[in-house]
């Protein structure tokens, strides 16, 4: 028995000296490494591949576009380009490159690999996944070493917004040559951007290397890793034992703890995803406009998002999202919660005694997707309409949203919509455009309305600022008041941080930032800190 | 001998084939596009449309079957449809932390459990051995998941002395071996002791104790290398599913290993790779079984085959 005693003993004692390389994060000074939490693994590192939020990011320490998007104004502003014209007509952008930049194995950033880039994401051998963002490039032209042109085959109001993306970051010639067919798992020293790629363990993590020769602010830290840790619980656990500075995503019900935690902080702010449940508006009760917004009026979105989203989240007061080109807001506060008002507009459409639905919702794909749609079932219930809440994995969730009117079983279901552009054009014409009904689109409400249609195709060739954004007003007025959604709200994203770890950014793109950020050219650049 | 592992290796191969058909028809069966699903929500039909042709996914079934056969038989399991990597390539770098956890385990639970099922084996009825069974009771209950996330929360968040999850070194193998260990200790406890009992009662171990050797003797030498046949059948089996992925450890830990693998393969509808890991996965679990049976012939002489 002391046999048993004395391994015991050993055994913690080896322990805790094997703990010793891998210590605990020291207060004072700055870390030699900086590791992040992610929920996924990546699938490719090529910019121009990308499909994930969260893989861009990380690609986004390496590779970086000709212009940015200010992270809380939301105005283009310079990156690799430091200048740009737009001739009168809106097809031609000429840009000015910044000068004495250099990629990651020596060449130069000049037009030649701009034009390589732009090429290259047209190539249907490049899995670029929104091609219909390059489509509108015609040509482009090396004016000098400098000056890069490009001709575009049709007015795109968004075209600077949509450069600002990931998928469009310049990469160099010389780089993806060398690199052939590993292009994808190892991009190596094939971007400009403050650190370099150095090594993929797969399902593990992904290491970068500082850029010594990096042309902006110089990066903070030797290291930057990613670490792979699907599940949320083990991620918050690895920021409060030390092991890293910061994790994505921490789970929702812990917010409200770590909000009052001295030795992390949350960094939270609203997104441009926004979450609702789709009615089949042409599916029996939901032909009724009465009807669907008799169910706006049932659901409390205040409450639920207090109690079950721990205020994660915004209440919608608009079709689109706040921070997208061309939001307005049609109802101060959202729709109101009003059961009484819900239950006329019930009986007036001839469903006194309310119907049955089937509701679907997925789950662990938008924060307490499960629960608040549980939570949204029970309100309903009040007014009499019975939602029997069904949920399935997110293949075949996505398969049953694409089938087509004549054969789709939806009648009401939960679903969010983020589009990488933040522009109302990604959601209006994406969720209320008739050419958006599946399966040629992922629009489950099925919803049409020919002045809208009208108003949406106008505002898409329309150049002038002020004329797209009374376009855009127009239709978002149209379809709050039409109803084919209950309005839900907008999601908050959020990390959880070291205590030390200062100056950390949300994107509204679901997107962290811990680099430094130029905002303003005069203010100079913004910078994460270690204190 | 030799002949008999041929054979079997030989009859080995038409039960592989059965299992690629099997998994091949299973995942196209289930709801789900894996050119979407790589290529997102938002992508356009159209651009989804040429990754599923570029992909083969289009063509009829018996003739994406007959070019993943054809491919396999010249030792190309296909590329993955998320990554575009070759799966040989996924598959090898999750080998190694697959089988690292896999062997720790099984060793710690092969020697923790046959230490507890000879102590309550040789204790019968007594204190030791009912909290003993008691504790094997918790192991084989306690979701893995539930173990995981609380030993993380006390050995990593609240003192410190392991690391939360991870991969790299010897500090991390630690909680993840002794969370997975946990249900096989358990089950190898309770089978050594069951083994042992039987054999304790037999008229040769009476005439070992007659003889006037040792305690140590009697139990280990003659009783114990009796009890091991459904000793090692038991530990055979956990080894050879391990080496398949413990993808509620893995997750928990953020262990790299071929259970998330797996899992993530199907969740992505990834065919090619969900494939290669159940086919590779079949294949050593082929190999342990094969290994467990010479194993017999080897504790016990009475065995052989020919």
């Amino acid at each position: 028995m002391s046999r048993v005693l004395q391994s015991l003993a050993l055994a913690s004692l080896v322990a805790s000296l094997l703990a010793l390389p891998q210590g605990p994060v020291t207060a004072q000074s700055v870390p030699r490494q900086l590791r992040i939490a992610v929920g996924v693994d990546a699938d490719r590192l090529d910019p121009a591949e990308q499909t994930t939020t969260t893989v861009a990011n990380m690609v986004d320490y390496m590779f970086e576009t000709l212009v940015d998007l200010h992270p809380t104004k939301l105005t283009v502003v310079p990156r690799l380009a430091t200048r740009w014209q737009i001739s009168r007509d809106g097809l031609t952008y000429t840009f000015t490159l910044r000068r004495g930049v250099r990629f990651h194995d020596g060449t130069p950033l000049n037009a030649e690999a701009v034009k390589f880039t732009m090429e290259r994401l047209k190539d249907p051998r490049v899995a670029m996944a929104l091609r219909f963002l390059v489509t509108p490039v015609q040509a482009v032209e090396v004016v000098n070493d400098t000056t890069v042109r490009f001709r575009l085959s049709k007015v795109t109001p968004t075209f600077l917004a949509d450069l600002s993306t990931t998928q469009f970051a310049i990469v160099s010639p010389a780089a993806v040559q060398r690199a052939g067919d590993r292009w994808r798992s190892a991009p190596v020293d094939g971007g400009t951007g403050p650190y370099m790629f150095k090594e993929w363990r797969r399902g593990d993590s992904i290491v970068l290397e500082r850029n010594p020769n990096y042309w902006g602010q110089k990066p903070l830290f030797d290291e930057v890793v990613f670490r792979v840790v699907p599940d949320a619980g083990t991620r918050l656990a690895q920021v409060l034992a030390g092991d890293v500075h910061m994790a994505m995503l921490p789970p929702a019900p812990d917010v409200r703890g770590l909000r009052r935690n001295p030795q992390v902080k949350v960094v939270e702010a609203a997104s441009d995803r926004v979450v609702f449940v789709a009615m089949n508006t042409q599916w029996g009760p939901f032909r009724d406009v009465r009807v669907r917004q008799a169910m706006n009026y049932a659901v409390n979105k205040k409450a639920i998002l207090a109690s079950v989203l721990f205020d994660l989240g915004t209440v919608s007061d608009s079709p689109c999202p706040p921070m997208m080109f061309g939001y307005h807001k049609v109802r101060e506060g959202g729709w109101p919660f009003s059961p009484g008002r819900a239950k006329e507009l019930l009986a007036q459409a001839g469903y006194k005694d309310g119907f049955e639905v089937n509701f679907f919702t997925p789950t662990g794909r938008y924060i307490q997707d499960f629960q608040f749609a549980q939570a949204i079932a029970g309100q309903l219930r009040n007014v009499g309409v019975r939602a029997n809440v069904t949920t399935m994995d997110w293949p075949s969730y996505v398969a049953m949203i694409q089938t087509p009117l004549e054969r789709t079983r939806v009648q009401m279901l939960v679903l969010g919509w983020a589009w990488p552009v933040l522009d109302c054009d990604g959601v209006l014409y994406g969720q209320f455009h008739t050419a958006s009904h599946p399966p040629r689109g992922l629009g489950p409400a099925f919803y049409t309305n020919p002045r809208v249609d009208q108003l949406l195709d106008q505002q898409r060739a329309e150049a002038n600022v002020e004329r797209r954004k009374a376009l855009l007003k127009e239709s978002q007025e149209i379809i709050w008041n039409d109803a084919p959604w209950i309005w839900l709200w907008t999601q908050k994203w959020y990390v959880v941080t070291a205590r030390n770890l200062e100056g950390v950014l949300i994107h509204p793109i679901e997107k962290w930032t811990a680099l430094c950020e130029p905002q303003e050219p005069a203010v100079g650049h913004h910078c994460v800190n270690w204190r | 001998m030799g002949l008999y592992v041929l054979r079997r290796l030989v009859l080995a191969v038409p039960t592989l084939l059965g299992v690629t058909v099997v998994v091949f028809a299973l995942i196209r069966v289930i709801p789900g596009d894996p050119a979407r699903l790589v290529l997102g929500l938002q992508a356009s039909e159209a651009e989804v449309q040429r990754l599923r042709s570029e992909l083969g996914l289009d063509r009829p079934l018996p003739a994406q079957y007959a070019r993943f056969v054809a491919r396999l038989i010249r030792g190309d399991l296909g590329r993955s449809i998320a990554t575009g990597e070759p799966v040989a390539r996924e598959i090898a770098s999750r080998f190694g932390p697959t089988v690292q956890l896999a062997v720790a385990s099984t060793v710690l639970a092969t020697l923790a459990g046959i230490s507890v099922g000879v102590l309550s084996a040789t204790r019968v009825y007594s204190w030791v051995d009912y909290v003993a069974m008691g504790v094997a009771l918790f192991g084989v209950s306690l979701p893995v998941f539930w173990l995981g996330l609380m030993l993380i929360l006390l050995f990593a968040v609240q003192l410190r002395w392991l690391p939360a999850g991870g991969y790299g070194t010897l500090a991390h193998l630690v909680l993840p071996t002794v969370t997975l260990a946990a249900f096989s200790v358990a089950i190898v406890a309770r089978m050594t002791r069951s083994s042992m009992l039987e054999v304790l009662h037999q008229d040769y171990v009476r005439t070992a104790w007659a003889k006037g050797l040792t305690a140590r003797a009697v139990v280990l030498r003659h009783a114990l290398r009796n009890a091991l046949i459904p000793v090692i059948t038991v530990i055979g089996l956990q080894f050879g599913a391990l080496l398949g992925g413990a993808i509620l450890t893995e997750t928990v830990f953020a262990w790299p290993g071929m259970g998330r693998l797996l899992v993530g393969a199907i969740v992505a509808r990834d065919y090619p790779v969900v494939q290669g890991v159940v086919l590779v996965f079949a294949g050593l679990f082929t190999l342990v079984n094969l290994a467990v049976d010479l194993l017999y012939a080897y504790v016990d002489p009475r065995i052989h085959y020919g």
